[in-house]
Parts: structure tokens; sequence; C-alpha cells
């Protein structure tokens, strides 16, 4: 579903991903870690055709994204870090707005079912969306995926900032996409949760991939310490 | 995707008050600048009126007086004023010759506040010609009056600019221009479609303003539904440049600030800087002669002609044998020798006024050469036009009072030369003024303007093309 060819972006003289080569199947989840600056946000806009590549390819449902930049967005649904949706439109407004210019024209009673799918509360579903918590935002755009029925799901460290249990409601949405068969590529700062949704792990440094796991592979302890590693903050390895 | 847009569009607008906001601001400034207009108009109608009634007074003290001279009663008058002398009667009885309001005069002051319009031609002398040539350029004189034209091409503006500066900026700034642009869509389809979408609720709003404010004011906005729909025609084409320009900044600038200081910029190069740099340019390329130069030339060539009048009188009755002929008394006073020298002066001082005029009319071509640069010149001439209080209307009018001025000089040359008396029976004959209105198209106007806007957002399209990814997110 979604693969990087020697991917490469460079800005001026300084490269910000380094011939990426990443493949993401269906029903996986692939989790990129790494610190800010490693190149993760700039997979994802590399990904999304925000940004033409310096060289390499990139190919969602087995289309180039440069070369068919809207084609490959029917596929796609993405959630960035702070998920910005129209603030004097409510729940269910949004949600039919984005799916609609996305092509999906739902009933109202769809759209309903889809904002419950999402983990959405019911009385929620009329409230305008400036009254909603980030996690509740995060699942109307959980919403906008399903409603969308995306293939690839682009996340852009969608836990960050999210409370204990947000985050953990989000991880069981993930899972749920993915019985569904959505290709996952989640870039995050949280190697709990990465260990927990993964069925892939990626460590990321410097715009290059350093590292990769099988989820199930390796334990949160050696994870942690693969990622202080190749961080090379070695005072901290346990 | 234009479903969906229009759907949400207006619900965010409303919920924004937008809607509501937009709306009290037109009522206001329509109502305020139309109601201006009217009074204006009102206070022009009430002075020809008042004219055209003490011009009936007058004619009533005339015939008054003819009566009592026919029946032989003695009156008491001045004995140059009493209206069997036919000088007496062209000079002190005038007709008004006045340049009537037009339906939609209340659009646009124009030049109205600047020249006159009605004036009383004599049989002497034609000073009064003066008062229409003014030395200014149109463009000099084009704004000024909070009319509706005033609203219209100033604030308007101003207005689609708040409106419309930060569609795709504010997106941006507020993140969700990243969920936007992950879906299947055409970013500047999408731009394109919001701001059609604001284009469409706003021309709403500036109609309905329009037709509440017309009726609310006792105006009939479909009695003239040419002209109604002419001055709907042209606000919207000069609402759709606006907008086209904002496509434009929207896809080329990039933050809200930058796209409000680069749109704030355009409107002043387009609706200030434009119409003051042609009208500089007109006066210096083609500066118009001294009119105090103009005045003094008058008046020496008059003295000087004074004191030729025996001869003049001689040359005069020459080329009029007709009068000689019918005249058995040959008795020749002041008005005999004056007027024959009137004709003599008009013959020497062509030459001045027509360097003048051709001078303004040059100006003027030069100004009207270059008035596409500018989206308000076009518009502004246009309401002029439609409210006939254009240079044009005026210098029409100029030119009908001057016919007018020689029908009635004509009309008692016979009088007094054959030397005969004004009667009552010759009043019903006595010369009238009727303005006739040159009617101009506005559709020039807006196809002229509506083609700048389709040329601006063919431009947006080529711009967004080129630079496909330039700043469609702040990089991650």
């Amino acid at each position: 579903m979604i693969i990087t060819n020697n991917l490469t972006k460079q800005y001026g003289g300084n490269t910000a991903l380094d011939h990426l080569n990443l493949e993401v199947k269906e029903g996986e989840i692939y989790c990129l870690l790494g610190a800010n600056g490693a190149g993760k946000t700039t997979t994802i806009n590399l990904l999304l055709g925000f940004i033409p590549p310096s060289s390499g390819s990139a190919f969602i449902n087995q289309l180039d994204v440069q070369e068919n930049s809207k084609a490959t967005k029917q596929f796609l649904a993405y959630i960035p870090e702070n998920l910005m949706l129209y603030p004097n439109l409510t729940a269910l407004e949004n949600l039919d707005y984005f799916s609609g210019i996305a092509g999906k024209t739902l009933s109202k009673s769809d759209l309903k079912i889809v904002l419950e799918e999402a983990g959405l509360e019911q009385e929620a579903f009329e409230n305008r969306i400036s009254t909603f918590s980030k996690g509740m935002r995060q699942k109307v755009g959980i919403a906008i995926a399903l409603a969308k029925d995306a293939k690839v799901l682009l996340l852009d460290e969608p836990t960050s900032g999210l409370d204990p249990k947000a985050s953990n409601e989000f991880g069981l949405l993930l899972q749920k996409l993915r019985s569904k068969g959505v290709a996952t590529l989640m870039a995050t700062h949280d190697l709990f949760r990465a260990k927990e949704v993964a069925t892939h792990i990626g460590i990321m440094k410097d715009g290059q991939l350093k590292q990769q796991f099988v989820a199930d592979a390796i334990s949160l302890p050696e994870l942690e310490k693969a990622y202080l590693n190749t961080m090379e903050y070695k005072e901290l390895v346990p | 995707m234009l479903s969906y847009n229009f759907k949400y569009e207006l619900k965010l607008l409303l919920r924004s008050r937008w809607i509501q906001l937009l709306s009290i601001v037109l009522l206001l400034l329509f109502g305020f600048s139309v109601y201006n207009g009217m009074q204006k108009v009102e206070k022009r109608q009430n002075d020809i009126a008042a004219a055209q009634q003490e011009v009936k007074e007058n004619d009533a003290m005339m015939l008054k007086l003819l009566d009592s001279v026919e029946r032989g009663m003695e009156v008491s008058a001045s004995p140059w004023t009493i209206p069997t002398s036919p000088m007496a009667v062209g000079n002190y009885h005038p007709r008004v010759a006045a340049m009537e309001t037009q339906s939609m005069s209340f659009v646009s002051t124009g030049q109205a506040d600047l020249f006159t319009h009605y004036v009383k031609p004599t049989v002497a002398g034609d000073d009064f010609a003066l008062n229409f040539a003014e030395m200014t350029s149109p463009v000099q004189l084009l704004f000024g009056s909070f009319d509706l034209a005033f609203v219209i091409i100033y604030l308007l503006p101003l207005l689609i600019i708040a409106f419309s500066y930060n569609v795709l900026s504010s997106e941006k700034e507020s993140g969700s221009l990243r969920l936007l642009a992950a879906q299947p869509i055409g970013i500047q389809n999408w731009v394109l479609q919001k701001l059609g979408l604001r284009f469409f609720w706003l021309s709403v709003l500036v109609i309905a303003a329009l037709i509440i404010v017309f009726l609310s004011l006792g105006l009939n906005p479909f009695a003239g539904t040419t002209l109604f729909f002419g001055l709907l025609g042209l606000i919207l084409v000069y609402m759709l440049f606006w907008f086209a320009l904002a496509f434009l900044v929207n896809l080329w600038v990039g933050s809200s600030a930058k796209n409000a200081v680069a749109m704030l910029g355009l409107w002043v190069v387009f609706v200030l800087l434009v119409p003051s740099v042609l009208n500089q340019l007109g006066n210096t390329i083609y500066p118009m002669p001294s009119r105090t130069l103009m005045i003094n030339e008058m008046r020496s060539l008059k003295a000087e002609v004074t004191k030729k009048q025996d001869e003049i009188l001689d040359n005069f009755l020459r080329d009029h044998p007709e009068y000689a002929l019918n005249d058995t008394t040959q008795s020749r006073g002041f008005y005999h020798r004056y007027m024959a020298s009137q004709k003599l002066v008009k013959e020497e001082l062509s030459p001045v006024v027509n360097a003048y005029e051709e001078q303004l009319q040059k100006q003027q071509h030069w100004i009207g050469r270059f008035k596409w640069i500018s989206p308000a010149i076009i518009a502004q001439e246009s309401l002029n036009h439609m409210a006939g209080t254009s240079t044009q209307d005026y210098e029409n009018f100029r030119k009908q009072v001057i016919a007018f001025a020689g029908t009635w000089r004509e009309h008692f040359m016979p009088f007094l030369y054959n030397n005969q008396n004004f009667s009552q029976k010759d009043y019903p004959n006595l010369p009238s003024f009727t303005y006739i209105q040159k009617s101009q198209s506005r559709l020039s106007a807006i196809l002229l303007l509506l083609g700048m806007a389709i040329g601006l957002f063919g431009l947006g399209f080529l711009v967004s093309k080129k630079g496909k990814h330039v700043s469609i997110l702040n990089q991650g």
C-alpha cells in the first residue's frame, strides 16, 4: 500500500530525508520513531504530495504520488498532530464536509454511524468543534478516514498531547482500522504507544532509517535501548 | 465539491456573523448615500423650479405691462425695460435653460457640484458660456460626495478586501489547510469556489440591500428596469474584479497580514493613485490655457470692437439687406450697433475659445485612452453617465445652451432691425429650451471590467500552476 524507493528530500544543502526505503502492507501499522528533525514529518509530507522529492519516489496503492497526486489522495486519510477542523461547524457537519469534498456522499444516519464507530459520544455529534478536546477532534479525524473508506492512513504524532485514556482509545481505533486492512504509517515520539499498536517499527535519525523491527519480535525495554543507542544518548542507556 | 462548499460556506458565514455584519453595513452605507444623493437631486430640482417660477412671474408681469402699453396706458417702469422693446424682452425676460435631473441622478454627484444646472441666456453677451468651461480634468473631479457611487467605488472594495483577503491564508494559519490539501481536490479550485461563493452571497446582499433602500426611500427600482439592471450589472462586475484580485493575492502572496497589505496597496493604486497620476499627466501633457487670460482677451476685444461700432453696423446691414429694406424709419440706436458688433466679437473670439476647448478635449481623450488601467475610473465614469452627471453630459448641456442662446438672439434680430415692437401676440412664439439627455451604454464598461476580472482569474491559475507546491504548508 505504501512504498518509498530511495525517497530523498533536500532543502539547500540540508538533507531532510536520505534515501528512505520502506513498505507498509495492507493491515500493517508502521511506526516511525525519531527525535525532532529526524525526517518523520518530511516523509509524511512527501507521501501526501505536499512537497516534491529531490530524488526517489513514493507510491500509494501502486500509484506514484508525484504523478497522481489527486488520485492517491482518494485512497488516503491524514491526521496531523493538531487536527484543525472548522470550529464553527459541528462534528457531523465537519464529517459531512470533509467526506463530501473527498467524493463520499453519506446520509445523516450513516455519518452518525461512522462517528459512533470512531468512538465519539453521541451527545457530541451536534456540538461545535470549538468545544471539543484534542482527543475528540482526533476521533472526528478517524471518522473522516472511515467515511472516506481510506486504504492508507498517515498519522503525524497523533497521540502527542492526549491524556492516557484518550491515547489508549486512539490506539484501539487504529487496531480497528488495521482489522479492516488499512495500512497505517504513524510518526511518533511515543515508544510505549508504538510498541502497543505497531506491527513494524522504524527508528530514524538525520533523515535516515537506521533500524527496523517487527514489533512482536522486540520488547519495550529492548526498543527503548535500541532507540537510545540510535540517538546516541549513551548516558541514558540502562 | 461545489455543492458541499455551497452548503457549508453559508453556514460558516452565518455562524461567524459575516452575513449579518455585511447586511447591516451595506444597508447603512447604501441608505445614507442614496438619501444624500436624493437630497442633492432635490436641491437641484428646487433650484431649477425656483428659477422657472421666477421666469413665470416675470412673464406675467411682462404681459401685464404689454397689455397696459397696448391699451395706451402710462406705465411706471424704466423705458429700457418696457417689453415692447424686443431687447428688453431678450435681456430682462430670458428663458431658463435647465439641465433636468435624470431618474438615476442620485447615484452619482459626478460633476454636478461643480457646474451649474441652469442658465438664462440673454441676447446681449455670452459670458454665461464661460460657466460651463471648467479648467480641471474630469478625473480630478471624479470623486467627492458621499453618494452611492462613492460607496460602490471606494468602500465596497474595502468590504470585499476584508471579506476575502485570508480565504486561503486563514486555513493555513489555523492548520486546516493540511487536512484540506490531503483530500483529492485542487487547492486553487477550492479557493476559486470559496471566493466565488463569497462573491455570490455578497452580490445577493448588495442587490437585496439596494432594493430595500430604494423602496424604503420611495424609489421604484423597477421603474427604469434597464437602468437598474445596468447599475446592478456594473456593481457586480466591479465586485468581481476585486474578488479576482483577491484570488490572485490569495494564491500568490501568503500570510494573512501580507495579503491584507497587498490588497490594500492595490486598492490605493487602483482607486487613488492611478486616477491621480493620470490627472497629473493629463495636465502636464495638455496644459489648459489660462482662464484669466481668456477673459482679459475677451474684454479687450470687446473694447476694441465698441470703438468701431458704426463701421461694424454698416457692414452688418450690408450683409443683411433684408433689415435695411423692411425698416422704413432707418432709426439705429445702441442695440443695433451692439448686436451687430456681437457677431464680430464671437468670430474674433472663436480661435481663443476653440483653443481652450480643443485642449480640454485632448486632455479628456488622453485620460480616456488610459482609463482601463483603473477599474475605479471605468466604474465611476459609467455611474456618472448613468446619473447624467458626467463631463460629457455637462459638455452636451453646454452645447445645447449655446445653440439655444443663438436661437434666442436670432429670434429678436428681425424685431430689432425692423424696428418692430414686441407685443402680447408674439409671446407664445418665444423659443423655449428642452434639455435632451444623450444616453450612453454601460455595456462596454461592464464588458471591460468583466474582461479584467477574467484575466486576473486566468493569471491566478497560471501562478498557482507554476508554483504548485509553493507555501501550501508550513513545513514540518
